[in-house]
């Protein structure tokens, strides 16, 4: 039977969340298809390809010192060797800051259409129909591919993480790699020290909405310090330097989970709510009533934060 | 140094999205604006330009409305450009335009280094600049938050990853490089810069001009607005009287303060 691949993704030993909600993608929509799920995994040895086997039936375990550590060049060569000696017909990748960075090369290299950043898969009259969002997640839209084989990038957190159950069948693929182009030199931590926000009960967080560095430090700090609050950002805060980058929540900066997140002036994109989607009560403040945060807010008010937020301080 | 910057003109995204048939939006409530990751490109080579000589180009492809952003990057100080006009490509999928792109890059000819926004805002799919490089068989890099070059030939970069951290990289040029957001600060167009911008050189051109024969590998089946099943409470009222009432909520009914 072919195959439905997904592309196991690790970092220090460790697989990734991601991999493990692809297995329950994969395990949910290949008896529609017609396809197995199965998966690959690319590393030193096969100690991690035994771990995803708990997840998926099938495991191809690629070996080889070109992919101890990521680079596109190689992770693209493994995918479409194990494509071609698998009867792979759809391969399943994160979309994350790896799955970025080769989905459309792996896709290019086995000739397939690629639908990325979805957060949804159904069957439809036997193909595959997918959900991702638009413009910011105030849209959605529906897609499919039109090529024989395909290759799909699916949102991190989109689905849960698949249960772990009896160990699948773990075998290895030989692929014989040409050199990367890319050298990796080093992975470092860049906030490295700053403060630690992922502990805090309650986070007053700014986003664009503030405006600017001085309307965010006389409206967030305040705010934050009359709740025994940390204060943190979304990514154009500190992209634009309003405050230090160990404030940053979302996908690329902290996760947290607090009680109570107030998200003042955030607009919510998917990048942003990965890091506090955890928190116990949301609380948005957006004169957009279209900004997705609604979407996952627990009190939303619909009105000019700077108008707001005085009436918060007033009754506190 | 020749660099190329692929641009996007985008909706502003705090514009009012209405859908019509299905299949668009309304076009009359939105205004446009370069896709903001993609004008850090253009800010990052024109700072490798400052540094190392050359000129900056500017393509995309998009409807005749997208010239006006294309002439913003060149009151940022870009050189010329190239706009590809054709709605067989623009109304392509990611294939057909990063083919369309690539095609564009090799007429131009003896490029150094390409840019692009690591996304666009508007389709959210962080795959063309990536087929580009592998179309014109180059190395790349995504979510690009620093740039050091000596030569302007071989380049250490910094690509973002989760959490905080950063692989530091090397490559050497010719190479794609999707930039992420917060990599430096936009340049705003001086008003000599907008006086010059409307004089550059803009060549208009076709699929049939450049020789793309690309056809989309997918199909997009229709849009609609997404429906929370977590919704949130929306309190009523001024915003004095519903802040009071969101501080009572919190104290007793969610007790999280």
């Amino acid at each position: 039977m072919a195959k439905l691949l997904i592309i196991a993704e690790h970092r220090n030993g460790k697989l990734s969340d991601a991999t493990m909600e692809l297995c329950r993608i994969a395990k949910e929509i290949a008896p529609g298809l017609g396809l197995e799920p199965v998966a690959a995994v690319f590393a030193k040895d096969d100690s991690l390809a035994k771990e995803v086997a708990k997840y998926i039936p099938e495991v191809f375990a690629v070996c080889d010192a070109a992919v101890e550590g990521y680079t596109s060049d190689a992770y693209a060569q493994a995918v479409k060797a194990v494509v071609e000696a698998k009867d792979v017909k759809g391969v399943l990748i994160p979309q994350t800051y790896d799955g970025v960075d080769y989905a459309a090369k792996a896709a290019l290299a086995i000739g397939a259409g690629i639908v990325s950043n979805c957060n949804k898969a159904v069957i439809e009259g036997g193909k595959l129909v997918l959900t991702r969002n638009i413009y910011n997640g105030k849209l959605q839209e529906t897609k499919s591919v039109t090529t024989d084989k395909f290759v799909v990038t699916f949102e991190k957190g989109a689905y849960d993480p698949a249960e772990a159950g009896a160990a699948g069948a773990v075998s290895t693929v030989a692929v014989s790699f040409t050199p990367s182009r890319t050298k990796v030199k080093e992975i470092i931590a860049m906030s490295a020290g700053g403060v630690d926000i992922s502990q805090a009960k309650i986070i007053v967080a700014g986003g664009r909405g503030l405006k600017d560095a001085d309307k965010y430090k006389d409206v967030v700090l305040p705010l934050a310090a009359k709740l025994g609050a940390e204060y943190a950002g979304s990514r154009p805060v500190i992209d634009s330097g309003w405050t230090d980058a160990s404030r940053q929540v979302g996908q690329s900066g902290k996760t947290v989970t607090p009680d109570l997140y107030l998200a003042l002036g955030i607009s919510g994109a998917v990048q942003h709510v990965a890091g506090m989607k955890g928190s116990k009560c949301i609380v948005a403040v957006n004169k957009d009533p279209e900004a997705p945060i609604f979407n996952i807010a627990t009190y939303g008010i619909v009105a000019d934060l700077f108008e707001v937020v005085p009436g918060i301080m007033a009754n506190l | 140094m020749k660099i190329v910057v692929c641009l996007k003109q985008v909706p502003d995204m705090e514009s009012k999205f209405k859908i019509v048939d299905d299949k668009k939006v309304d076009e009359s409530q939105i205004a446009f604006k370069i896709n903001d990751f993609d004008n850090y490109a253009v800010e990052a080579a024109l700072q490798l330009k400052e540094k190392h000589g050359g000129e900056v180009v500017i393509v995309s492809a998009g409807p005749d409305r997208a010239a006006k952003d294309i002439r913003q990057a060149f009151a940022m100080g870009a050189d010329w450009g190239m706009h590809i006009t054709d709605p067989a490509i623009y109304e392509g999928d990611s294939f057909v335009i990063a083919s369309a792109l690539a095609k564009a890059i090799e007429t131009i000819g003896g490029v150094d280094l390409v840019m692009t926004g690591v996304q666009t805002e508007d389709l959210q799919a962080a795959v063309t600049g990536v087929m580009v490089a592998d179309m014109l068989n180059v190395p790349h890099c995504t979510n690009v938050v620093k740039i050091n070059t000596a030569d302007g030939k071989a380049f250490t970069l910094n690509r973002e990853l989760e959490g905080g951290l950063n692989e530091v990289m090397d490559l050497t040029g010719p190479a794609v490089l999707t930039i992420q957001s917060g990599i430096n600060e936009p340049r705003y167009p001086t008003l000599p810069g907008i006086m010059k911008a409307k004089k550059k050189q803009l060549d208009a051109k076709s699929g049939a001009d450049l020789g793309v024969s690309a056809s989309s590998r997918t199909a997009f089946i229709k849009m609609f607005v997404p429906v929370s099943d977590t919704m949130a409470e929306i309190i009523a009222g001024a915003p004095a009287e519903a802040a009071a009432k969101l501080v009572d909520k919190l104290k007793n009914e969610a007790k999280v303060i």
